[in-house]
């Protein structure tokens, strides 16, 4: 089925109009009335042209029990539209703050469906665009989570806006569904290229002195409290079983020397190549426990380590300059 | 970033046809679906037929546990061939009923050994409701109805099976979703069925073809021919009077009248439609309504002698009452009749000369026998007395097991076995007035009928069918005489039981079972109402029944408000009713208390995060503003001691936290 084009004016009533219905939410949203949608499937419209033809043909052949039986049928098709709505609705939806990843990797979108009604609910689904759907079901009063995975395709922040909870449940002849925008952008790295080594001679060295107390050194200096990240190879585990807590040994010394992953040092060509360049560097570095700071067009981050100050990194990379996205997640029709 | 317009196109993808291969349960559903359907029309159908649908079905249920390959593709088109040429070779002709059901069974059941997909499997279950359909050109019998209902929640249960998409719905539990969704249909149905504005039919021009039933009168009349079908214990039709039933021995149902002998069976003449009805009558005229089964025929069964044409019939010249169109449904009509009259006296010439005509190369004792009676007597009337006291006092015997007779049928039959049902001894005596030079015919029909005393009407069967005489005397016209009266008098007085009874005929219900007879009567009761409101349900009923209801439901757009009020309101109250029984449970009495509280506090502008601890809350409210803040302390601290408190929600607690807010909402 090909979209319709729509004229500039209407386009942009339709669009208010869902935004003023379907605010995004930053923690649950719950499937009520004005959230939820539903129309009559391809079988929908068959099944009523169907109903059609046994009318005519009650009236042609003045049979009484031919009309009883469209009838039923149409009876059952008014009931299925309200049975469909119903399957949906008063379900609350979560969904968890999704991990960033790297773009070629599948993103994980992590949904909690609850309700609080004492009837079951069959066969939702959770799908975005074209891509393949889950279903679950919910108990009386019940949850069920759901993991919607989505491939990625370009780096940048995705506020995925395509998704639908949606159920057919219970004849196929509706499909009632609600949009599940969530104000979670997840983070998609730039795909980290293949084949990078710390090669100096890509990166700025920094060669200053440090007196600060570090983990890289020749003599102990002490203990201070372990930081998220650090690597548990300078835990002092002998702390730790004295009940003191998680601690780090601290030398004195001159730490190895530290590096800049600098935008304009790179010779690629294209920005995405240069990003996903950089990217491998930022994991190569944290993966040497070396210090490392990015300096981009505009951004500098200052020299640092550690799993956080990685993700600061990963998404100052994310976020530089980033594509259009409309033109590229425009779903393909079928 | 994605731009929210985007979603208004996507959901038309979202709405596609699941393109994936239906499962292994979802296969043999819709197999068991399609068995369920078809079952009762393996009676209508040719063996070919009934063995191909079962043929596919077992190919295909052995296809989905892998124990056989799936059918080449090439080896369709040369199968759906084969079932239209078959189908054509059949009945020769692919339209119509049979024909027409023969082929959509057959290429339902090629579609199935070629289905894969989940698609195709909800168009064959969307077939499935449509083969439902046909069987009401067969049926609409009350028994038909149920299996309908029966038959709709198994297809319901299939098309819920295909869209749970998953194995998480047990059986158990979709047959009960299904039995709800149907039976939740039937007041909705209900309401449809009387209020849609009934249209009068056709659309289109119909095949003439017969549909319904299969035995009742004949357009000839032969020895043997009545004696077959009085075995038949069907109902020919049923009748309302309005007044008293009048006596036994006075029903006579007037069918068919034949007037060409060629010597062994009786035809009917080709007669014109009457214009103006020449009737002497003495008696006021007795009203009543016929519900007449479809006899495939064009003759409509009156009480002699109706006096009252019905739209779309017309009544010949031997006063026969006739459909224009072959009665194949249920017809249901009101007409009068006399008993007492005198008709005809101004009969043609021609007409009289016809029924005096026989062939006179058989039976020629029967003719020179009427002959001499001829001599004998003067007045026709005296003549038909004589033949009448023959049949009394000698020894001719009234059987439903006649002898069988050879080419002289009549002289055989008067002459030697003198044993006969009706058509016997109709056809001996109109051949001896005939051969006496009386103008005489043969009129078939019904005679008496079965009194239903739970519904107070007469049921009236094939086995009450009957032929009888009449002979054309001047002054008097047209003269009933029935030659059976004079060998079995019970059989007019009583009915054909009583007149059988030692050959252990039971047609009636008394009779036949005297225990339950009553619950007989009733269930004969109910085909009856069933026919009167369910099949009989047509535009003018419809207008009937509402202006008797007397709710202003007068013409078609009071009818589509009236229809459109109740289908609301009806789906409203289901829509209430699950909403009550499926409610989320109430909130504690405690809760609702303490939200009177926030709600008080956040008019004045303290509004407590949804997340937020109670605790942390009380930290943020300020001192200065909100003098009743102490107060506050104390509810928040019993709040959370009654609801993570060991001793709970006491009864106790609550109403302390009761006067303690209420004693905030004063302040």
């Amino acid at each position: 089925m090909r979209s319709v084009a729509l004229p500039g004016p209407l386009r942009r009533f339709i669009d208010n109009w869902f935004e003023s219905h379907n605010p995004p939410s930053r923690d649950s949203i719950l499937l009520h009335n004005r959230r939820l949608y539903i129309l009559p499937t391809r079988f929908g419209y068959l099944f009523a042209i169907m109903l059609l033809f046994l009318f005519l043909a009650a009236i042609n052949y003045q049979n009484s029990m031919a009309f009883v039986l469209t009838f039923m049928l149409t009876s059952l098709g008014i009931l299925s539209l309200w049975h469909t709505h119903k399957n949906l609705l008063g379900i609350s939806v979560q969904m968890q703050i999704p991990r960033p990843v790297f773009c070629g990797e599948d993103c994980v979108f992590e949904f909690e469906l609850s309700h609080g009604n004492k009837s079951r609910r069959y066969a939702i689904g959770i799908q975005y665009l074209d891509q393949p759907t889950v279903y679950v079901k919910l108990e009386p009063e019940g949850s069920s989570a759901a993991k919607l995975k989505i491939p990625t395709h370009l780096r940048g922040e995705f506020k995925p806006a395509g998704i639908t909870v949606f159920t057919r449940y219970p004849t196929g002849l509706f499909h009632a569904w609600g949009w599940l925008k969530f104000d979670l952008p997840i983070l998609i790295y730039p795909h980290p290229a293949a084949d990078v080594r710390l090669q100096h001679t890509m990166v700025e060295q920094y060669d200053g002195q440090t007196s600060t107390s570090t983990i890289e050194g020749d003599d102990f200096a002490g203990l201070r409290e372990h930081r998220e990240g650090e690597s548990l190879r300078h835990i002092s585990w002998k702390a730790y079983a004295q009940g003191k807590g998680l601690l780090t040994k601290t030398f004195q010394g001159q730490a190895r020397p530290s590096l800049w992953i600098d935008w304009d040092l790179l010779t690629q060509s294209s920005v995405e190549e240069k990003l996903s360049f950089m990217s491998a560097l930022v994991l190569a570095a944290e993966s040497e426990e070396q210090k490392y700071g990015i300096r981009l067009p505009g951004l500098v981050i200052e020299q640092d380590y550690g799993n956080a100050h990685k993700h600061t990194c990963l998404q100052a990379l994310a976020v530089f300059r980033q594509p259009d996205r409309e033109q590229e997640f425009r779903p393909p029709y079928d | 970033m994605t731009s929210p317009g985007t979603t208004t196109s996507q959901n038309l993808s979202m709405r596609s046809i699941p393109q994936e291969v239906a499962s292994r349960p979802c296969v043999f559903a819709v197999c068991l679906c399609f068995l369920v359907s078809i079952a009762p029309h393996f009676v209508n159908l040719p063996i070919w037929v009934v063995g191909i649908v079962l043929i596919s079905l077992g190919w295909r249920s052995l296809q989905n546990l892998g124990k056989i390959r799936e059918l080449p593709k090439w080896m369709l088109i040369p199968l759906v061939l084969f079932g239209g040429i078959g189908v054509f070779a059949e009945y020769w002709t692919i339209v119509g009923r049979d024909a027409g059901l023969a082929l959509l069974t057959v290429m339902t059941s090629f579609k199935f050994l070629e289905s894969k997909r989940h698609r195709d499997m909800l168009i064959l279950v969307f077939l499935c409701y449509f083969l439902i359909a046909t069987h009401f050109l067969y049926s609409q019998s009350v028994l038909t109805a149920v299996t309908m209902f029966v038959t709709l929640i198994v297809i319901t249960t299939t098309l819920i099976t295909l869209n749970q998409r998953d194995d998480s719905v047990s059986v158990k539990q979709r047959l009960r979703s299904s039995t709800q969704l149907v039976a939740l249909s039937v007041p909705l149905m209900l309401i449809l069925f009387v209020l849609v504005p009934r249209v009068p039919g056709p659309l289109w021009g119909l095949q003439t073809e017969q549909r319904g039933g299969v035995t009742g009168l004949s357009n000839h009349m032969s020895p043997g021919k009545i004696s077959n079908l009085i075995r038949s214990n069907e109902v020919a039709f049923r009748v309302d009077f309005k007044g008293e039933i009048p006596a036994q021995n006075q029903l006579y149902w007037r069918g068919p009248v034949m007037a060409n002998y060629n010597g062994f069976s009786w035809t009917q003449s080709p007669r014109k439609p009457l214009h103006r009805l020449n009737i002497t009558v003495s008696e006021p005229g007795i009203d009543y309504t016929v519900t007449l089964e479809p006899n495939g025929e064009h003759w409509l069964l009156a009480l002699d002698m109706p006096t009252r044409v019905i739209n779309g019939s017309f009544m010949t010249e031997d006063f026969q009452l006739t459909s224009k169109q072959k009665i194949n449904d249920l017809k249901r009509y009101s007409m009068q009749s006399r008993l007492a009259y005198k008709v005809g006296l101004n009969e043609s010439r021609d007409y009289l000369a016809l029924t005096r005509e026989y062939p006179d190369k058989f039976n020629p004792k029967t003719i020179a026998f009427g002959k001499s009676l001829a001599q004998r007597f003067d007045d026709p009337t005296a003549i038909a007395d004589e033949v009448l006291n023959m049949f009394r006092q000698q020894e001719y015997i009234y059987t439903l097991r006649p002898p069988a007779l050879g080419n002289n049928s009549v002289d055989e039959f008067l002459f030697g076995t003198r044993r006969g049902f009706c058509e016997h001894y109709a056809g001996s005596f109109a051949l001896i007035m005939r051969s006496a030079g009386v103008p005489a015919r043969i009129v078939t029909g019904y005679q008496g009928g079965e009194y239903n005393r739970v519904g107070n009407y007469l049921i009236v069967r094939q086995s009450d069918a009957h032929a009888w005489t009449e002979i054309w005397i001047e002054e008097r016209g047209w003269v009933r005489v029935d030659p059976t009266a004079a060998v079995s008098p019970s059989r007019i007085e009583q009915g054909i039981d009583d007149a059988l009874s030692d050959e252990g005929s039971s047609f009636r219900i008394q009779n036949r079972n005297p225990i339950f007879g009553n619950l007989l009567y009733n269930w004969d009761n109910l085909q009856h109402g069933w026919n009167d409101w369910v099949l009989n349900y047509d535009q003018r009923k419809q207008r009937d029944f509402l202006n008797k209801l007397e709710i202003g439901i007068e013409n078609w757009s009071d009818m589509v408000f009236a229809l459109v009020f109740l289908l609301l309101s009806v789906t409203a109250l289901f829509w209430f009713i699950a909403w009550y029984r499926e409610r989320p449970p109430r909130p504690q009495a405690y809760e609702i208390l303490f939200n009177r509280l926030l709600r008080k506090l956040s008019k004045k502008g303290f509004r407590k995060k949804p997340a937020e601890d109670t605790r942390a809350f009380l930290q943020r409210l300020p001192q200065r503003d909100l003098p009743q803040r102490e107060q506050i302390a104390g509810i928040i601290e019993l709040y959370n001691h009654i609801k993570y408190g060991r001793r709970g929600a006491s009864t106790r607690a609550v109403s302390n936290l009761r006067t303690l807010i209420n004693s905030i909402d004063r302040i």
